[in-house]
């Protein structure tokens, strides 16, 4: 793909102003933004031309975000795509990223979220692009499990769990310039926000928690040096410990490494 | 108007006697026991008592008919006497020898009338008449046949009754056949005659002979009287043996001798109050007495009344039944006996009867009253006076059962106490378990309510998203490319923080709407009340607030949703600073219930109060007084109460202030885990 050839991005939604405000939002001259009022459409238009990343609304009749993901993966893996949800689909979110979407943002949001996760989804294909073959230190633990290109969950005992974040996105991020963390004591839903690393460019993105539970410990070392994310991803490196309210269903929604 | 009784009437007086009151029917059986027995006795005793006197009489009239015959044979015995003296006498004798009738006729004249004989015959040896006394002219026949004569000629002396032909009586007087000639009077029941008269006489005869010195038969003394309306020995017999006595003007005793079947001589009067000569004797008695021979004691109708009656034959010396001797007595006195004794003996029964009425009355009324006053005592019970209890003093079955009655009636009233105190704590019971009930409804219909708003709500939002993504979008999009200077800037700013704050309503709308489960660990109650304080501590609408903790330390850890409580704590706690805008306190009490099933936590502040109206809608979403509020605080407080079993309630004063009230269940017993989840690690 040349670096000078604009990047292409397909809005798909079943409303056209959200479409339209998201295109604006995201608009620029690095992109060309094109908008699909229907899954049909969007697979349509990918067909025709194909796009680098593809931002889906996931409630829309006829073939749904879902739907489209699953026909994307199968069919050109290679393309990133990001899941606009509400609220009460995270489930179906966590779902997605399971099975293989980039990430997925919840309505109503920003443009500055969007774009955040837009930068990071072309970080992430220039990452691919640059090295194929990943860093040994990369490479998940077998038994971890995880949320595809956000976090990791390690399964201890009593039904407690270290929560960390995996190297892939912090890959998406770059620079680390902030870090915010849950407290002891607070409240994590799986899928939901568990904390936020901020970028050099000024871009927020929300860390998904893989899990759900009360926090019981925070990496305090992080505070100190946020670059154990990056140095040690799977030991020291860790975020948070929890102990898991609903872990066995929980565990449905990520996947393991072997 | 006849009414004919229906087929069931037997039933229906059986009916009836089943119904009368007991009393009545002791009596009634009593009587009919009586009744019968006193009948069948009277019957019995009457039968009996007739037998007896009806006996007797006829024992006596037996008695009577020999007495009778005792006269009628001394009355033979007198004319014996006289043939016989008279025929010995020497001036007799010489007369007849010498054959001088005028003699003869001087001596036997005066004897005749002397003796009071009607008839005195002398014969020769041959039985010729020699000379008769009565006036008659006639002598020289020949009375040898008469079986009398023929005797004495054989030197014997005899006596006898017997039937004397008309043409001897007319050889004597014409008067003695006027005597003798009877016609017959006609009686009912009497034996059929082809005769209808009696010509010959009937008379008591004697006749020995008269001898010489030698002892040869000189002649025949013959003598007697006639029968025949000679009332001479019925009344002697009757005034032997009756007396003269009388019944109601009636002679009691009646004599009679009948010649054949017809009487000559009687005291038996007709109607007129004659002497019934010339009536006969029943074919009865006709038959028994001059056919067979027999005697005849029975009751028989005489003339005109009922006798109690013997007859026996009269028979003259050949033994040939010639006539009857009767004597009879009137048998009214003795029916009257009888009648006057059966009522004596009906009387004292009917006496007796009353007497045992009198007695049974009183007998049942020492079995009726005691059942009366059982029924009363039922009655009373029946009407609802347990404390009714009878008084019995003997210990027959009646006596027991009345002290099992007292017992049950007894057993009853406590039963019924145990009922009406039952009922008492069934009301108070009812009472808890209704207003239980209320607060259950009330607390399903607000679930409900709640329920159906949060379908609506999540739809609401939902669609609402869209719309909001685009304005945030946008207003941030304008934002971004104006100076901070403009002067629209400001009022895009205030856009897109509104939006924002739409974007928390609709999050905290789906996040009610959606209820998704609570996250339960273990907890210490009072720690996150802490908590949530210490946050608030730090908020400038908390600066004119004081709050106040009373905890109970020893409070057992509870599984809870910490993140979804703190969030109640929270709201209560903002609401309850809001409701005292000039500063104030809020306490926070908590304990755990009397019954150890419960945690309660109280959150009591002293603001304005909350109206009545207000309170009833204090947990509906979207329901505020506030301007700046979503409304739905309380209602998902409620809600998350709802997911942790618990409850949330209010009360609260108009200017005094309010207290809500939150109830944690305690699980049962898990200390342990609730240690090691504990947030103090």
């Amino acid at each position: 793909m040349s670096s000078h050839s604009k990047r292409r991005i397909l809005v798909v939604d079943d409303e056209i102003t959200v479409c339209k405000s998201i295109r604006q939002a995201i608009l620029t001259e690095e992109y060309e933004v094109e908008m699909a009022l229907s899954g049909e459409e969007a697979l349509k238009k990918d067909q025709e031309k194909p796009y680098d990343l593809i931002i889906t609304d996931l409630m829309m009749p006829g073939i749904s975000g879902l739907d489209l993901l699953k026909n994307l993966r199968e069919t050109r893996p290679e393309v990133n795509v990001i899941m606009v949800t509400g609220y009460p689909t995270i489930k179906t979110a966590v779902e997605s990223v399971k099975m293989g979407a980039f990430d997925y943002l919840p309505k109503p949001f920003t443009p500055a979220d969007l774009r955040g996760l837009v930068t990071r989804a072309f970080k992430k294909a220039v990452e691919e692009d640059r090295g194929k073959g990943a860093a040994a230190g990369s490479q998940i633990p077998v038994g971890y499990y995880y949320m595809l290109g956000h976090t990791w969950l390690k399964v201890e005992e009593n039904s407690r769990a270290t929560v960390g974040v995996l190297p892939d996105f912090i890959k998406t991020v770059g620079i680390i310039t902030q870090l915010e963390l849950p407290k002891v004591n607070e409240v994590v839903t799986q899928g939901n926000g568990c904390g936020k690393i901020s970028d050099a460019d000024h871009f927020v993105h929300r860390i998904w928690s893989p899990a759900s539970g009360l926090v019981i410990e925070v990496n305090a070392r992080l505070a100190a040096d946020s670059s154990l994310l990056r140095r040690d991803p799977f030991q020291n490196g860790f975020l948070f410990r929890i102990q898991t309210s609903n872990l066995e269903e929980d565990l449905k929604g990520l996947l393991q490494a072997k | 108007m006849k009414r004919y009784p229906p087929p069931m009437n037997l039933h229906r007086s059986a009916q009836k006697f089943l119904d009368l009151p007991l009393r009545m029917k002791f009596v009634l059986s009593f009587l009919v026991v009586i009744l019968f027995g006193g009948l069948l006795s009277l019957f019995f005793g009457i039968r009996l008592e007739h037998r007896t006197i009806i006996g007797l009489a006829q024992a006596k009239v037996r008695h009577d008919l020999a007495s009778a015959w005792m006269v009628y044979n001394e009355k033979l015995n007198d004319i014996r006497d006289i043939v016989l003296l008279n025929a010995g006498r020497d001036s007799i004798q010489a007369a007849l020898l010498a054959g001088d009738r005028e003699t003869l006729f001087r001596s036997l004249v005066r004897v005749r009338r002397d003796f009071n004989l009607d008839i005195l015959t002398i014969t020769d040896r041959f039985g010729k008449v020699v000379q008769r006394t009565n006036g008659s002219a006639i002598f020289g026949d020949d009375q040898s046949a008469d079986p009398l004569v023929s005797r004495a000629l054989r030197r014997e002396t005899a006596t006898a009754t017997e039937v004397v032909p008309r043409s001897e009586l007319l050889k004597e007087s014409p008067e003695f056949a006027e005597r003798a000639y009877l016609r017959f009077i006609p009686t009912p029941m009497a034996a059929p005659r082809p005769e209808d008269h009696e010509e010959n006489g009937m008379m008591l005869k004697g006749a020995a002979p008269v001898l010489d010195e030698q002892g040869k038969v000189l002649g025949v003394l013959y003598g007697g009287i006639i029968l025949n309306q000679n009332y001479e020995i019925v009344d002697r017999v009757k005034e032997i043996v009756f007396k003269g006595e009388k019944y109601k003007g009636k002679e009691i005793g009646t004599v009679t001798i009948f010649q054949n079947d017809l009487r000559i001589s009687t005291n038996v009067t007709d109607a007129e109050g004659n002497r019934a000569i010339g009536t006969r004797v029943s074919q009865e008695v006709h038959d028994a007495v001059l056919l067979r021979g027999v005697p005849w004691v029975d009751r028989a109708f005489v003339v005109n009344h009922w006798y109690i009656t013997a007859y026996e034959p009269i028979k003259n010396i050949t033994g040939e039944i010639i006539g009857i001797l009767y004597v009879g007595m009137l048998e009214k006195p003795y029916i009257d006996l009888r009648n006057s004794v059966m009522l004596t003996f009906t009387g004292i029964a009917a006496l007796c009867t009353l007497i045992l009425l009198i007695i049974l009355f009183f007998i049942t009324s020492g079995i009726t009253n005691p059942l009366r006053r059982m029924v009363l005592a039922t009655n009373r019970i029946a009407q609802g006076d347990l404390n009714h209890q009878v008084r019995i003093g003997f210990r027959d079955e009646i006596g027991q059962l009345a002290h099992s009655f007292n017992q049950m009636t007894e057993n009853l009233k406590l039963a019924n106490e145990n009922l009406i105190q039952w009922g008492k704590t069934l009301e108070k019971r009812v009472e808890e378990r209704t207003k239980e009930l209320r607060g259950m409804q009330d607390y399903l219909l607000q679930s409900e309510k709640l329920r159906s708003l949060g379908k609506m709500a999540a739809g609401v939002a939902h669609e609402i998203n869209n719309p909001l993504t685009s304005i945030l979008i946008n207003t941030h999009l304008m934002l971004e490319k104006l100076e901070k200077r403009h002067e629209f800037y400001e009022n895009l700013s205030l856009i897109a923080d509104e939006t924002s704050r739409c974007t928390q309503i609709v999050k905290g709308l789906l996040e009610f709407a959606r209820q998704n489960p609570p996250q339960k660990t273990h907890t210490n109650i009072n720690e996150l009340i802490d908590r949530t304080t210490q946050l608030l501590e730090n908020q400038a609408s908390f600066q004119n607030v004081r709050i106040v903790k009373e905890l109970d330390p020893n409070l057992p850890a509870i599984k809870l949703d910490r993140n979804k409580i703190q969030q109640v704590f929270w709201n209560l706690l903002l609401n309850a600073c809001e409701a005292m805008p000039k500063g104030g306190q809020i306490t926070i009490s908590d304990s755990l219930s009397a019954d150890k099933k419960s945690i309660e936590v109280r959150f009591t502040d002293s603001g304005v109060g909350i109206s009545k109206e207000n309170v009833n809608k204090l947990f509906d979403p979207f329901f505020t007084t506030k301007s700046s509020g979503t409304g739905l605080g309380l209602a998902v407080s409620y809600g998350i109460m709802q997911q942790h079993d618990g409850k949330i309630e209010v009360k609260s004063e108009l200017g005094r202030g309010t207290v809500f009230t939150l109830t944690f269940p305690v699980e049962d017993h898990q200390p342990e885990s609730a240690q090691k989840g504990g947030i103090n690690e």
